[in-house]
């Protein structure tokens, strides 16, 4: 293949700046995955349907293989590697999931932490029946649901607290 | 003092430490109290890497030169491929190969899971005779996956099409072949049905249902001459092993296969399927790895879900309810050219008390890819008829449908005659129906409401068999007094890695953090088949061996190596705890394992736990962890062993639209000892949120005139979302059970679903007087 079918890009992923050069046609998912060796955001549909593949472009929760890695040229990224501190301390919602055993295999893990954290910040972990609306979108076949309600509820209250304390 | 009474002492002087761990309680049965002992609540060891990224599932493996491969499938459900035309492909950019059925490798045949010798005859995981749509004829190898995935569309397949039976309602199906293995009579169940004085006989019918574990199936295959290294998720790493070693007639000892994290399984992830054959093929021929990820609509018919079903229950009864009579009858579809019996009578023969019963079961060849095992399969579609039936009986005796159960409580096995080994059925009704409320059950049908919402109230019993089988594990004492276990076993969420490090601990006297679990490589000790919830039993039961020995040879070096501080005591024992090492007395030293290990100058201690009989050969190994020849049956001398479980569950039906909500669920289960109680409460969950799906929403839909499963994706195919699940209550009704395993283990990870789709159908029955019998309980059937 030549070179004439690659396009350069620059990918914001965590705090990092990323160059590579890939097709037009490649997802942000398969770039974090197949490019740049990030697996930690999965691919369980590929076509929008479960939500394995959410990550955050500028704070919002998107499905990565639903979005072309050149449309996230220039924005921010954070998937699930960049999620705890750079001195490895756990996000609220990660410790949550791990307390509470919102997970099983694993594989739609990463997804739904991310989904967790914005729908926190979105203000939609108000109750038990809108967390389990908000994060609907992220599916789990082991069947963690109650758990990751469980987990949302836990990480809500603590970061608020957190953000009471701070102001 | 023996090795036993060394590990007694420690728990012991865990108990007085309160700096160890989490003091939660375990499950009450166990006695357990610190979270890293067998029976506490530790969370998972494979946790972090979950929750950040870092675990790296098979087809995640970052290879120099790996190429991507897609799949064509066939567009008919029966017929010829008359040709291929690949010449659009072949020059489409990054092209490597078209693999087609005339120019891939001679591939064998190989040993099917029951070890029965394959015949002498090519294997072509290409098809030329189609025999199901979406079975693969073609694929495409280029050196980026979009490139692939751009020429696979331009693979130009022609067929010659035949008619086909698309499914069991097909008129052409006709009635199956009868499966004798299948059939189990005592008494005279149609004279003694007859002349019941209260009869109910009716039809039972569940769909094709699928296994969507999150991760989609698929592998990296790469040759290095004619060693074979396989990164593929998988539930059984030795009999995948060994059909890729005899595909391509290579030694067994030439294939590795590697899965460290698997991403769900439910029963699909045991076997190498057509598609592996494809890539490593591929791989071969190309010299380079090939990665092939089977894409989401692909996994409906790469491998087989669970085969749709028919069953017809008969019950006669006395006018008290007391069961005089099961007459069972069970058909479940099968593919053209592949047999899979879907055992429907498994439940229905032992969960009541009948003087008479007659079960018999056909299969119909029908047009699809052969079905496989779906959590639980032939008990769960078993206990949708039985538990539907014996709710019906309830209502035309006009008694309490928990009272029923308890009439015909099986006090013994009744099809095999023998005692259980243990069968807190009637705990599990008593705590659930507590939990639940139950005493508060109007008994009519549409007597409870709220508004416009109909409220019903629904009971069903499950079961599972304690499947049990021979196991091996690698223990190691290392130099800086860390342990290691070493298994080709898997975690595919169950949560291996943890109970296996929780054993490892306790039997040592280490604490958990300090062992380290290896799972998922061929390379390790060897493992059987991870389905039919047996690997905690099987494997808990050889760490505990192998990590008894490893102690043994510590404490033998400890007591008389001279180098060793503990030498002059001359002592009989020592006692290990936290990582050090003591006398039991308390005179004389104390040292660290890793102090000991370097007094005595050994770099570590290695101690192999295997549970097979003493005399086993090379052979008898190879057959029991390549096939499940081996297996040991659950009725196999003396006792009748089984898990069980009742759930009482709530529903919500919109008295306008028919629509189902399940508001409630309390379940109680017998798993006999619980290894994790916290992890094992996840698992019984999972199945019950399984059930609400099968119960309410999922349904393989057969296209009538291409024989084609037209919801093939996951927005069509519903599974159960959170938005769908309430809170679950489990509680633990388990006594340990040493006839079960060697940890008073039973089986935790099929339970849970057996009997949610019944209970659910019993309270849509309650709420709105109509009695559903065929799955998925959708709207239209009510309204």
């Amino acid at each position: 293949m030549t070179s004439k079918t690659r396009i350069p890009i620059q990918l914001q992923i965590n705090g990092h700046l990323h160059e590579l050069e890939v097709e037009p046609r490649v997802t942000l998912l398969d770039a974090l995955r197949d490019h740049l060796g990030l697996t930690g955001t999965k691919k369980g549909c590929d076509q929008g349907q479960c939500g394995a593949c959410t990550v955050h472009i500028d704070g919002q929760r998107v499905l990565a293989c639903l979005t072309l890695a050149a449309q996230a040229e220039g924005r921010a990224i954070t998937s699930i590697e960049g999620l705890a501190d750079g001195d490895g301390t756990l996000h609220a919602v990660q410790a949550a999931f791990l307390e509470q055993d919102a997970f099983q295999c694993g594989y739609c893990t990463p997804g739904q932490i991310l989904s967790a954290v914005a729908c926190i910040r979105e203000g939609h972990a108000g109750s038990d029946d809108e967390i389990r609306e908000y994060m609907a979108g992220n599916l789990c076949r082991c069947g963690a649901y109650p758990h990751i309600v469980a987990a949302v509820r836990q990480a809500a209250l603590e970061i608020a607290s957190s953000m009471e304390t701070a102001s | 003092m023996t090795v036993h009474d060394v590990r007694s002492r420690q728990s012991d002087s865990k108990r007085g430490d309160s700096k160890r761990g989490d003091s939660k309680r375990g499950d009450a049965s166990d006695g357990a109290i610190f979270a890293e002992a067998v029976g506490g609540r530790l969370s998972r060891v494979d946790g972090p890497a979950k929750i950040t990224g870092a675990a790296k599932y098979a087809v995640e493996q970052q290879l120099d030169g790996l190429s991507h491969a897609v799949l064509v499938e066939s567009t008919i459900a029966a017929g010829k491929v008359r040709s291929i035309d690949t010449a659009a492909a072949q020059a489409s950019p990054g092209v490597l190969l078209v693999l087609t059925p005339d120019n891939g490798l001679r591939l064998n045949t190989a040993t099917d899971w029951l070890g029965t010798p394959p015949p002498d005859i090519p294997y072509c995981p290409l098809a030329r005779d189609v025999t199901f749509s979406g079975q693969h004829v073609a694929a495409v190898v280029a050196e980026s996956f979009e490139q692939a995935v751009a020429a696979a569309a331009l693979v130009k397949v022609a067929y010659d099409e035949t008619p086909a039976i698309v499914d069991l309602d097909d008129p052409k199906a006709g009635d199956g072949i009868p499966i004798d293995t299948m059939t189990k009579e005592w008494g005279d169940a149609q004279a003694a049905f007859a002349a019941a004085p209260v009869r109910v006989c009716a039809a039972y019918n569940t769909p094709r249902e699928y296994q969507t574990p999150m991760e989609p199936h698929g592998l990296i295959a790469h040759w290095q001459g004619d060693q074979l290294t396989v990164w593929e998720p998988s539930q059984w790493l030795d009999g995948m092993a060994r059909t890729y070693a005899e595909w391509f007639g290579v030694p067994f000892e030439n294939v590795r296969l590697v899965s460290p994290y698997i991403g769900g399984g439910f029963g699909s992830k045991a076997f190498a399927y057509g598609y592996g054959a494809v890539a490593a093929m591929a791989a071969k021929m190309l010299g380079r790895p090939v990665k092939l990820a089977v894409t989401r609509p692909q996994t409906f018919t790469a491998y087989g879900g669970r085969a749709a079903t028919r069953q017809t229950v008969a019950l006669g009864a006395d006018a008290e309810g007391r069961i005089q009579s099961i007459v069972h009858r069970g058909v479940n579809e099968t593919s053209v050219d592949g047999m899979w019996v879907e055992p429907l009578g498994s439940v229905t023969s032992i969960m009541y008390a009948t003087p008479n019963f007659s079960s018999r079961q056909n299969v119909v060849r029908v047009n699809t890819v052969v079905p496989g095992a779906l959590r639980a399969p032939g008990e769960n579609p078993s206990a949708f008829g039985i538990e539907s039936a014996i709710d019906e009986l309830a209502y035309e005796v006009g008694i309490d449908p928990l009272e029923i159960r308890l009439r015909n409580y099986a006090e013994q096995d009744p099809e095999a005659n023998k005692p259980w080994s243990t069968r807190q059925l009637r705990e599990a009704f008593a705590a659930g129906a507590e939990a639940f409320g139950w005493s508060k059950r109007a008994p009519e049908p549409r007597s409870m409401r709220d508004g416009n919402q109909l409220i019903g109230w629904g009971v069903a019993a499950g079961t599972y068999p304690v499947r049990r089988a021979y196991g091996e594990a690698m223990v190691r004492i290392l130099a800086d007094g860390s342990v290691e276990v070493e298994s080709s076993s898997i975690d595919m969420g169950q949560g291996t890695y943890t109970i296996l490090a929780q054993t490892a601990a306790e039997v040592v006297g280490v604490p958990a953090e300090n062992v380290v679990v290896k799972l998922g490589d061929s390379r390790y000790a060897r493992a059987g088949v991870t389905g039919g919830s047996r690997l905690a039993g099987v494997m808990t039961g050889a760490v505990h061996k192998a990590a008894t020995a490893a102690l043994d040879q510590l404490v033998g070096l400890a007591i008389s190596d001279p180098n060793s501080p503990f030498h002059a005591l001359q002592a009989n024992t020592l006692v290990v705890a936290n990582g050090r090492i003591a006398s039991p007395r308390g005179d004389g030293p104390e040292v660290s394992i890793a102090e000991l290990l370097g007094s005595v100058g050994r770099s570590q201690i290695e101690a192999m736990g295997d549970t097979m009989p003493a005399n086993s050969t090379a052979d008898d190994r190879y057959k029991n962890y390549t096939t499940i020849a081996t297996a040991l049956s659950h009725t196999e001398g003396d006792y009748s062993r089984h898990s069980w479980c009742a759930h009482f569950i709530e529903v919500r039906v919109d008295e306008d639209f028919g629509t189902v909500r399940v508001s409630r669920v309390v379940s109680a289960l017998d798993s006999g000892r619980l290894y994790n109680p916290k992890l094992a409460e996840s698992q019984w969950k999972g199945g019950i949120i399984m059930g609400i799906g099968q119960a309410l929403l999922e349904e393989g839909i057969v296209d009538r005139r291409h024989g084609r499963i037209v919801n093939n994706n996951l927005a069509d195919y519903l599974i159960a979302t959170n938005a769908d699940i309430p809170d679950i209550e489990v509680i633990s009704v388990g006594i340990p059970d040493p006839h079960s395993s060697a940890l008073g283990g039973k089986g935790v990870g099929e339970l849970g679903i057996v009997g949610v789709a019944p209970a659910i159908a019993n309270a849509v029955f309650h709420a709105t007087g109509k009695r559903v019998r065929d799955l998925p309980i959708t709207l239209e059937k009510l309204i």
